[in-house]
């Protein structure tokens, strides 16, 4: 190696290490000088040789059948991904909930970094940490192959496996921690993200039981094989992107246009995710994928319309200033703005374009399987949406006129309030009156009027849809007003005022 | 450098924080910004940062104006919150080193203004150091370090002399006399007003979101409200003296102070002229009328109420 060559090495060097994200630098050289990081690692390898150990001796003549690599793959597959889902997850969100908690995000909005990138960075040191923790357990998993029962491929797509669920869980930590809530609210969200990690463990452990048992390598020739590795692939994007995009919008100061990553996303992800399930639909001649397209993302939908209530009525400044000037521009520009009017208006128009391509393409392609679950599922999610919309709305009028103390980022929690009042009123009126020992749901059904879910009462659907819909057209005729001046606010920054304040 | 605060309100709500303040100064001034707490101190502090967003009214650095033109703003603009650095597993050299990556400094260039900082802040003797293991008053430094990285021409600090004792305290009052002398424009919110006085050339007094005082420290102690205290030595008759003082309209009290008398005269420059113009008229041979100077935390709990919205 010449002289030049080392100053070129190190000049690359320094010219990499300029273009890498700086939040990767700093939670690396962290996780470098953390303790705790050591000490996971360590444990984790201790007790992947123990267990090793223990088999490799206790388990006598085991060694000699077909089997034993198989199980010591699964045993030492188990402990790295039990420690890795709740070691990565964990010390990704608590040192951000930590710097979240304090000025230290504050500070960081003030250099040239993007929300995006502190998001990106934390997410990317959380993988490096995982391929890390995956390195290092290499040795002992790849070991397995050699006591038979298992074949490489399988190895390394149940480890790939693995490694998704862990940056998956990542990714839910990051967002928790992304919360603009106080350190108990988080704790509260953090023990239920650990139940819900301990259900995905034991369905991944499961799952690549099942994989590992009955082999991969003769699958990889197989269309269904890669058709199933595709759908994880995208269920894993569509959840790391989801949470990706809430991260940023809640860790972007409040004067910014919050809205827009996450709206981008879902309307990506629901073009995409749409085109992919039409394409199955085709070549399966069936609607089901089509039919869970709509309801899984019907329910996203009305869950946006709840957060969309609850955000601003009026945009500031800042945000003004990136508003397009031209009038088309401008009209596609306000779906994508931050504000409760263009939040209503997004959600809105989305639930209408996927019950209608639903509905239509359900009506073009008659001939293929599940068309009435198909359009079963588009009535019963048109009603529910129609519910969701009159409560989200009523909540809205109620905060303007009763409650206007109550902070615009809580509306929701009037609608949420409202909808159980609906569900639970009515219905324990109508018990309490008229229940009687025969009371069938076509008796009590009219006493579900207010309920959104309660679609599945046939001959009282009439009652609900002109329920939801009186509901919806009288709270949006008392929102009509605030809406449409927020409308009419929808304008870019004047020239002049910057000229003027400029001057 | 100019900053310009114009007309700047911020409301939470019913409440409001900040409304309608106004104040300007230039390079090399460095500004006390005084008020009680949940005065709108923070509040203005964080607009002029570019980390909130009026409600109305702006603030112009250079005629850069924070609302509109927020990224040009964060290059003109150096702040240091209420709050150290609390980074776990992080060197001082690190911390300051990750700060200038994200402001975008790059190689040679960022590796040299990372030393200088620490060489300007007296770190470069504990840059190896966790944060964790260092003094408020070393943290302190840190933080003033990171805001200095980028060399902006305006310092907002924010209570930065809370919590240190006396030798940091004084030290942190050599390094922004500094950093006035080399131009920076500084604003900075204290309590201990005592040390805004000997550092300050000039404060704001704000309470309720709204200014009650501002203008240069020397102005200010002398311009002080509506009650003067002066010192008056006659020769002989000071027991009678003292009785005339009390029973003189316009003085609100008066007290024998060893050969001296004290009195508060109700008023400003002029009352205390027509007392001593009385004084000899009645006979009265005055060798010493001195007006005793009010100190800053005389005059802000003279001006404030303490009132927290």
């Amino acid at each position: 190696m010449t002289a030049e060559s080392v100053v070129r090495a190190a000049d690359f060097s320094a010219r990499f290490s300029d273009r890498l994200n700086p939040i990767v630098i700093k939670e690396l050289r962290q996780a470098v000088q953390s303790r705790f990081v050591v000490a996971a690692l360590m444990t984790l390898l201790s007790i992947q040789l123990v267990a090793l150990a223990i088999f490799l001796l206790a388990s006598g003549d085991v060694l000699l059948n077909f089997d034993a690599g198989r199980q010591v793959f699964m045993l030492l597959y188990g402990i790295l991904l039990g420690i890795g889902m709740l070691f990565v997850p964990l010390y990704t969100g608590i040192r951000l909930a930590a710097e979240r908690s304090d000025a230290n995000v504050d500070l960081l909005f003030i250099t040239t970094i993007q929300p995006r990138s502190i998001i990106t960075g934390k997410l990317l040191a959380a993988i490096v940490l995982t391929v890390l923790i995956f390195s290092a357990c290499m040795p002992f998993l790849v070991f397995t192959y050699f006591l038979r029962g298992i074949d490489l491929p399988s190895i390394f797509v149940v480890l790939a496996l693995g490694f998704l669920v862990i940056i998956a869980c990542t990714q839910l930590a990051i967002f928790i921690a992304s919360l603009p809530l106080g350190r108990g609210f988080k704790a509260l969200f953090g023990v239920g993200a650990l139940l819900l990690f301990a259900v995905m463990y034991f369905t991944a452990v499961a799952g690549s039981s099942e994989l590992v048992t009955q082999g991969i390598g003769s699958k990889l020739g197989r269309a269904a094989f890669w058709q199933g590795a595709g759908l994880a692939v995208l269920i894993f994007l569509f959840w790391c992107g989801l949470f990706f995009s809430l991260s940023v919008a809640l860790i972007m100061p409040p004067a910014a246009n919050r809205a827009l990553p996450v709206r981008a996303f879902i309307t990506g992800s629901w073009l995409v995710s749409g085109v992919v399930a039409l394409l199955i639909s085709v070549s399966q001649k069936d609607h089901s994928p089509l039919m869970v397209w709509q309801i899984v993302f019907n329910i996203v939908f009305a869950i946006a319309l709840f957060v969309a209530v609850s955000e601003r009525e009026s945009i500031g400044r800042r945000v003004q200033r990136a508003i397009p000037a031209l009038g088309p521009s401008r009209g596609v520009a306000f779906f994508f703005y931050s504000g409760a009017a263009s939040g209503l208006a997004w959600a809105s128009l989305m639930i209408v374009a996927t019950l209608g391509l639903a509905w239509l393409w359900g009506k073009s392609h008659g001939g293929y399987m599940s068309l009435d679950d198909l359009h079963g599922s588009v009535k019963w999610l048109a009603g529910m949406c129609l519910y969701v919309l009159g409560y989200v709305l009523a909540g809205a009028a109620l905060r303007r006129v009763l409650f206007r103390q109550l902070s615009v980022g809580l509306t929701w929690l009037l609608s949420v309030f409202l909808m159980a009042l609906g569900c639970i009123v009515p219905f324990l009126l109508g018990y309490l009156l008229f229940s009687s020992e025969r009371w069938t749901s076509e008796s009590f059904g009219a006493w579900m009027i207010g309920n959104p879910f309660a679609w599945g009462v046939h001959s009282y659907r009439p009652l609900y849809f002109l329920t939801a819909s009186s509901l919806v057209v009288l709270t949006l005729a008392l929102n009509a007003r605030g809406l449409l001046a927020q409308i009419r606010a929808f304008q870019p920054l004047p020239a002049a005022t910057t000229q003027t304040e400029d001057a | 450098m100019k900053v310009e605060i114009v007309n700047l309100k911020k409301h939470f709500g019913a409440t409001h924080a900040v409304n309608d303040v106004s104040f300007s100064f230039g390079a090399g001034q460095v500004v006390g910004f005084v008020g009680p707490n949940g005065a709108g101190k923070t509040t203005t502090m964080r607009i002029l940062a570019t980390l909130d967003e009026p409600t109305s009214g702006d603030v112009l650095l250079d005629g850069v104006s924070v609302v509109e033109e927020p990224e040009r703003a964060r290059h003109l603009v150096g702040y240091v919150p209420d709050s150290l650095p609390t980074h776990r597993d992080m060197s001082v050299h690190d911390y300051l080193d990750f700060f200038a990556r994200a402001y975008g400094l790059m190689g040679a260039q960022r590796e040299q203004v990372v030393e200088s900082v620490e060489e300007f802040t007296n770190l470069l003797g504990i840059r190896d150091k966790m944060l964790v293991a260092l003094s408020k008053g070393m943290k302190q430094r840190v933080s003033l370090a990171r805001a200095l990285l980028h060399d902006p021409g305006v310092l907002v600090m924010d209570e930065p002399a809370a919590g240190l004792d006396p030798r940091a305290r004084i030290e942190l009052r050599e390094l922004l006399r500094v950093l006035s002398g080399q131009g920076k424009a500084i604003l900075i919110s204290s309590h201990i007003l005592t040390e805004l006085a000997e550092i300050c050339h000039a404060a704001v007094i704000i309470e309720h979101g709204k200014i009650l005082m501002a203008g240069a420290i020397s102005d200010l102690l002398s311009t002080n409200v509506e009650r003067r205290t002066v010192l008056i030595r006659v020769l002989g008759r000071q027991a009678e003296l003292y009785r005339d003082l009390l029973e003189m309209p316009g003085i609100a009290t008066a007290q024998l102070q060893g050969a001296d008398v004290a009195a508060e005269i109700n008023g400003t420059d002029e009352a205390c002229s027509d007392v001593l113009t009385a004084l000899v008229g009645r006979g009265y041979r005055v060798i010493e009328f001195k007006q005793q100077r009010a100190n800053l935390e005389e005059i802000f709990m003279t001006v404030t109420k303490g009132v927290v919205q």
